[in-house]
């Protein structure tokens, strides 16, 4: 047998153990979990629309002549009674100087429907200080709601704590089994192991995590409007959804490198994981030329869509958050695969030199 | 050469007491968890941002230093609910780390070694054996957390005088508390990820993950379904809006408020809690 | 250095500040060779030492030439039923075998067939579809070496074999391992009692604390045993008057009363001698329970060969 096959051998013997342990179980629900959220979002649009639609509807004409300033009795009288409201009085803290702060006594929040739009209408001592309109199922607002959760929640987290159960268990997890030295007594190159584990690894992770983004993204596409869908199709549609689902598989290029590595190179794989994981969470916050140190910069620079930045953020960290411009596409894909090699060079050195030793673990 | 006859004589001595027993195995693991390089460094870099905050304290109190930068200042420089909420939610962080690292090696080890029976045929019960297994992380977590809080506001009192005391008490009994609930919630958590994976590394991973993960999953619900109560579920938020009640500052109309994440709090403990029961119940021998 | 022996150069190995074998120089050539010395001696190293599942801080091996640093190449050549009691997780004894022979490049047809006649020879047929995990010690001692001779190794290693098997398997296993050294063949196996393997090994290598302290032909270690002085329980009512009746034999170096105080603690330099002086006692009408030997095993040998004899 030539190595290339000793590899994929390794692979096709990995591959059932990664993708039906029990042990694994927990890295499906991540990878499903968007879908879940995305089409429990068309359940509740579907809910709503009925449930706020018929004798509750308020007209459209009637929702645009409500202007700021007006008081709560003239929208009651001019909207009828809301589907949602809520009154919140002023609680006075401790430390605040009541007199010193102007703040309003009463908050009052109504919220009406016009059969699309929603209608939030916040009042501030009976007087109206904002209307917020938006769509019920606003299909440009989705796809930046996506973009975020892609980015955020799919690739930060869940592609990074999946592949690192995923990767961890292929050395360090046999480690810990006492089980590694069956196949330290086979006639292959350490190399050839690590390779064919990591393929059986990377095939699992990216076939998991790829088609997780791949339904997520159309639970968020196929239960908006029939037009808007269609014209997306025709137009970016299909280039975003092979982006995200390439930028997920990516992901776990990366990320699987990365575990495998530091399963191998250390007996306590979590502390450089920490270090990741804050690496990247504080990644937007570094210069440029550290940002591209991450894996994740280059993910986010295959993602068609830029992740919109989350509503309640402090406005200090807003200001300190400058994203590098994103690298090009060719750009991410090839630092990434040299980010890659690199690592798996550094592990085939480690694997080489590593011993079975299990009385330590 | 005078041979005795040798027979079994059962201790009929008096024992320790109760506390000290169950105080015999945090002591060890202590000195155990003292001697991991980790934690060490872990310990003193999370010795910084008290020492900075305490340097605010000392400049927030002596304002003839920065009296030519203007009146301006003057509200960047208070010690109030929010000072003490940022200094509480940076020190959060070293502990959710050290509680990643030493609380996985709790139970998992005991379990994987058949170690429990050898504990319960000592005169230790399982709330015994939960309790002095939490002491340990309690310890250890307090030391960045509740230790260098109390520090801290025992400084400003200290130099701000009696008055400012009688005024913010509620300050330093909202660090002990918030503190004390936060190490219990990250306790648990870690005692059961370290009671039902046998793997120290995974269970140290599920430390982190619980964690990470429900804050993101809850902000994914929030931003999708463009809704505010998911938050309740990030045991992060939870902890910050109970804090911030007990700050005395201010949350959002449309978050959570501190009472629902207080109950989220408390049934996620009581689940935590019985989990923990429930897989150590197997091999208590009954007395 | 010999194509046909496994060379130990000079080895040392440390796990940390723990020494596990110190500059061992060891040449074993073909046939069975057991590794005998008390448990944490350093027997379990050497043969990871030579399996390459370790590697030494200082040294040379070679096993019939190969590095155990190219296990493509030596794997081929090499058994190794480890004492490791796991294999990959869920597998079957009979996965456990094939998914071996598969990544020894055998085609699935080759391999099947291999599996089968690895399993039948340890006499595992009927338990093969179920999983290692169920398995008893004795079962999984003898997939292991199913395992270890199902690609027809010229070097078998085999970590404490004879641990946990039943009198007619052990019987069989031992036969399997005659088998294997007549044929030019290497067999080298660990064990901690010496009266198991003198029976069938043609050299043994006694290690001790990480140091080899014997190696040779058996027939020089018995000679050895001869020597060395022998321990025996005497039970008897009379202790004191046996005592004093064996004090008169010079072979007799030291006596004393059995920790129980129902009999006498021997030490003799002279089995034979000692055997015909409790025949004498007994026909002079004194009665003697029973005699045990208290140090057959070969801790006491090592007690015996590190110490310089007592």
């Amino acid at each position: 047998m030539n190595p290339g096959q000793q590899i994929w051998m390794i692979a096709k013997l990995e591959l059932g153990r990664v993708f039906f342990s029990r042990r694994s179980f927990w890295v499906y629900l991540l990878a499903i979990f968007p879908t879940v959220i995305f089409l429990g979002h068309a359940l509740d649009f579907s809910l709503k629309a009925k449930q706020w639609g018929g004798d509750r509807k308020t007209s459209a004409e009637a929702l645009n002549q409500v202007q700021t300033g007006m008081t709560d009795e003239k929208v009651l009288q001019l909207l009828g009674k809301p589907i949602n409201d809520s009154i919140r009085k002023r609680r006075i803290r401790r430390d605040q100087d009541p007199a010193a702060e102007k703040q309003p006594e009463v908050r009052r929040f109504m919220m009406y429907f016009d059969g699309k739009r929603r209608v939030d209408l916040r009042f501030e001592d009976g007087k109206l200080v904002s209307r917020n309109m938006r769509l019920l199922m606003n299909f440009e607002e989705d796809r930046k709601v996506y973009a975020g959760m892609f980015q955020f929640f799919y690739l930060r987290l869940g592609i990074f704590f999946g592949c690192l159960g995923i990767f961890i268990n292929l050395f360090r997890g046999e480690m810990l089994d006492r089980s590694l030295h069956f196949w330290f007594l086979a006639p292959v190159k350490r190399e050839v192991l690590l390779l064919g584990k990591y393929l059986a690894g990377l095939i699992a992770a990216a076939l998991i995590f790829g088609t997780g983004a791949l339904f997520s993204f159309l639970a968020m596409v196929l239960p908006q409007d029939a037009s808007e869908v269609q014209t997306f199709w025709q137009t970016i549609g299909l280039e975003h959804a092979f982006w995200y689902v390439a930028a997920a598989m990516l992901g776990c290029v990366g990320y699987g490198s990365i575990f495998l590595a530091a399963g191998l190179l250390l007996k306590n794989p979590i502390i450089p994981a920490i270090v990741m994981l804050l690496w990247e969470g504080i990644n937007g916050f570094l210069p440029g030329v550290l940002q591209k140190l991450s894996v994740l910069h280059y993910l986010q620079s295959l993602c068609p869509v830029p992740a919109p930045l989350p509503n309640d953020m402090p406005a200090v960290m807003k200001m300190l958050l400058a994203p590098a411009a994103p690298s090009s596409v060719p750009l991410a894909v090839l630092g990434l695969l040299a980010l890659t090699v690199l690592v798996l060079l550094a592990a085939m050195q480690a694997a080489r030199r590593l011993e079975i030793n299990y009385g330590t673990e | 050469m005078a041979v005795y006859r040798r027979g079994y004589q059962r201790y009929t001595e008096g024992l320790t007491s109760h506390a000290t027993r169950m105080m015999v195995m945090p002591r060890f693991t202590w000195e155990a968890l003292l001697s991991q390089k980790f934690v060490l460094i872990l310990l003193v870099v999370s010795m910084f941002w008290p020492l900075l905050c305490a340097g605010y304290i000392y400049l927030a109190n002596h304002s003839e230093l920065w009296q030519g930068l203007g009146g301006g200042f003057k509200k960047y420089f208070s010690i109030n609910g929010d000072f003490f909420a940022i200094f509480m939610k940076a020190q959060s962080v070293y502990a959710l780390i050290l509680a990643s690292v030493a609380g996985p090696g709790l139970i998992a080890p005991d379990l994987a070694n058949n170690a429990l029976p050898l504990y319960f045929s000592r005169p230790l019960t399982r709330g015994d054996y939960i309790l002095s297994r939490m002491i340990v992380l309690l310890g250890l977590l307090s030391l960045v957390t509740i230790v260098p809080g109390m520090l801290l506001f025992a400084m400003q009192a200290g130099i701000a005088g009696g008055d400012w005391f009688w005024k913010h008490w509620y300050l330093g009994a909202a660090i002990f508390v918030g503190f004390t609930l936060y190490i219990v919630t990250v306790s648990l958590v870690a005692m059961t990820s370290s009671a039902y994976v046998k793997w120290r590394v995974v269970a140290g991973a599920l430390v982190l993950a619980f964690f990470f993960l429900l804050a993101g999953a809850a902000e994914m619900v929030n931003s999708v379904f463009r809704v505010e109560w998911a938050s309740t579920f990030n045991p992060g938020y939870a902890l910050g809006a109970v804090w911030a009640e007990m700050l005395d500052i201010e949350i959002p109309d449309d978050k959570p408020g501190a009472f629902e994440c207080a109950v989220f709090l408390i049934a996620l403990s009581g689940g935590l809690l019985a989990l923990l029961a429930r897989k150590l119940r197997a091999v208590e021998v009954v007395k | 250095m010999s194509a046909n022996e496994i060379v130990f150069d000079n080895v040392s190995k440390f796990y940390g500040d723990v020494l596990g074998v110190n500059r061992v120089d060891l040449h074993i050539p073909p046939g069975i060779t057991s590794l005998v010395g008390p448990n944490g001696s350093g027997k379990t190293t050497l043969m990871n030492l030579m399996t390459g599942l370790i590697h030494p801080n200082s040294g040379v091996i070679h096993v019939r030439g190969l590095s155990p640093y190219a296990p493509e190449k030596l794997m081929k050549i090499m058994g190794y039923a480890t004492q490791y009691d796991a294999g990959p997780r869920g597998a079957t004894g009979f996965d456990f075998i094939f998914t071996g022979l598969l990544l020894h490049g055998f085609s699935k047809a080759e391999a099947q067939s291999r599996t089968w006649q690895a399993i039948e020879r340890v006499g595992l047929t009927v338990a093969a579809k179920r999983k290692v995990a169920g398995y008893s010690k004795g079962m999984r001692q003898r997939i292991r070496l199913a395992q270890a001779i199902a690609h027809d190794p010229l070097v078998l290693i085999l970590d404490e074999p004879l641990n946990g098997l039943d009198p007619l398997v052990r019987a069989e296993t031992i036969a399997l391992f005659r088998d294997y050294g007549a044929n030019g063949r290497h067999v080298v196996l660990s064990s901690h009692v010496l009266q198991e393997v003198d029976v069938f090994s043609d050299q043994v290598i006694l290690i001790a604390n990480g140091m080899i302290v014997a190696e040779g032909q058996i027939k020089s270690v018995r000679e050895e045993i001869h020597e060395h002085p022998s321990q025996f329980l005497l039970h008897c009512k009379d202790a004191s008057r046996v005592a004093s009746l064996l004090f008169a034999e010079a072979h007799v170096s030291e006596i004393k009363l059995a920790p129980e105080g129902d009999g006498l603690l021997v030490l003799t330099r002279n089995r034979e001698a000692f055997s015909a002086a409790l025949e004498r006692i007994a026909l002079s009408g004194i009665d003697i329970d029973g005699v045990i030997p208290t140090d057959e095993n070969v801790d006491a040998l090592y007690e015996y060969l590190i110490g310089g004899g007592r």
